[in-house]
């Protein structure tokens, strides 16, 4: 895969770690470990679990494994407090579960969490947001600023402009850290 | 409930998780959730900038559903 987005160098440069692993690029281990990423998983999963149990909200636990990271998805209820209104409480869900399993496994994690279908629905509607700003920039040839984004949405931003076969890069500090999507040189 | 789950989200980032004791008290205008650790655990959930103590106040805060709940975090040995 090739994508033109700098945020691995930059983020590292300005010590935003958690920021930066989010956004690391899906091809940078040519060797993927499926069952550490399945181990990490079902840690994931047992963590999400107790907690739906204790708060006594219905739920599935789907995994999976995308790219080279694990991915953990509840599905089948009404788990709107769990996601909150901006994907907020989701976040802050992936980054205790990423906890959880680095407490077990002793790596850092780079787990995805959904729940309620969440990331899927944005990342749809950023993909083709992305695919339409690119298009945009083509036609105009000048550089175009989108909206403040968390690292996973401008995660699938740059991907998708750089299907696009334009540049993008992460400007700006957290939490208004923005996309600029630029022309063909 | 509020004090189970953050109980639960606690002991699974922690290398003590024995040591995690929880208890609520009230407040006039709600709760507060005193969280108390492995002293060598208390750096682990305030995190970075506080990044890991502003997840699980996140968290329970939604899970409280608009009540106030204030989530202090404590060395198991500090005296209050």
């Amino acid at each position: 895969m090739t994508n033109s987005n700098t945020d691995d160098v930059e983020e590292t440069g300005a010590g935003v770690a958690v920021a930066d692993a989010s956004e690391r690029e899906e091809a940078a281990d040519p060797e993927i470990d499926i069952e550490a990423l399945e181990n990490e998983g079902d840690i994931a999963a047992d963590y999400i679990e107790g907690l739906l149990d204790i708060a006594d909200f219905d739920g599935d636990i789907d995994m999976d494994v995308e790219g080279d990271r694990a991915l953990v998805s509840v599905v089948g209820a009404t788990l709107d407090e769990l996601i909150g209104d901006k994907g907020e409480v989701l976040e802050a869900l992936q980054e205790l579960t990423r906890l959880a399993v680095h407490r077990a496994t002793g790596s850092r994690s780079r787990l995805m969490l959904d729940i309620g279908g969440f990331r899927e629905g944005r990342r749809r509607a950023l993909s083709r947001i992305g695919a339409e700003v690119a298009e945009t920039v083509k036609k105009t040839g000048e550089a175009k600023p989108l909206e403040p984004m968390t690292p996973f949405e401008r995660k699938v931003v740059h991907d998708a402009i750089a299907a696009a076969g334009l540049r993008s890069e992460s400007e700006g500090e957290e939490p208004y850290r923005y996309v600029v999507v630029y022309p063909a040189d | 409930m509020l004090e189970e789950a953050l109980e639960h989200l606690v002991k699974g980032i922690v290398e003590n998780p024995d040591d995690v004791q929880v208890r609520a008290k009230r407040l006039r205008k709600g709760k507060v959730l005193e969280v108390r650790v492995h002293p060598d655990d208390l750096g682990k959930v305030i995190g970075r900038n506080g990044r890991t103590a502003k997840a699980l106040r996140t968290v329970i805060g939604s899970l409280a559903g608009g009540r106030y709940v204030r989530v202090d975090l404590l060395d198991l040995h500090e005296v209050r």
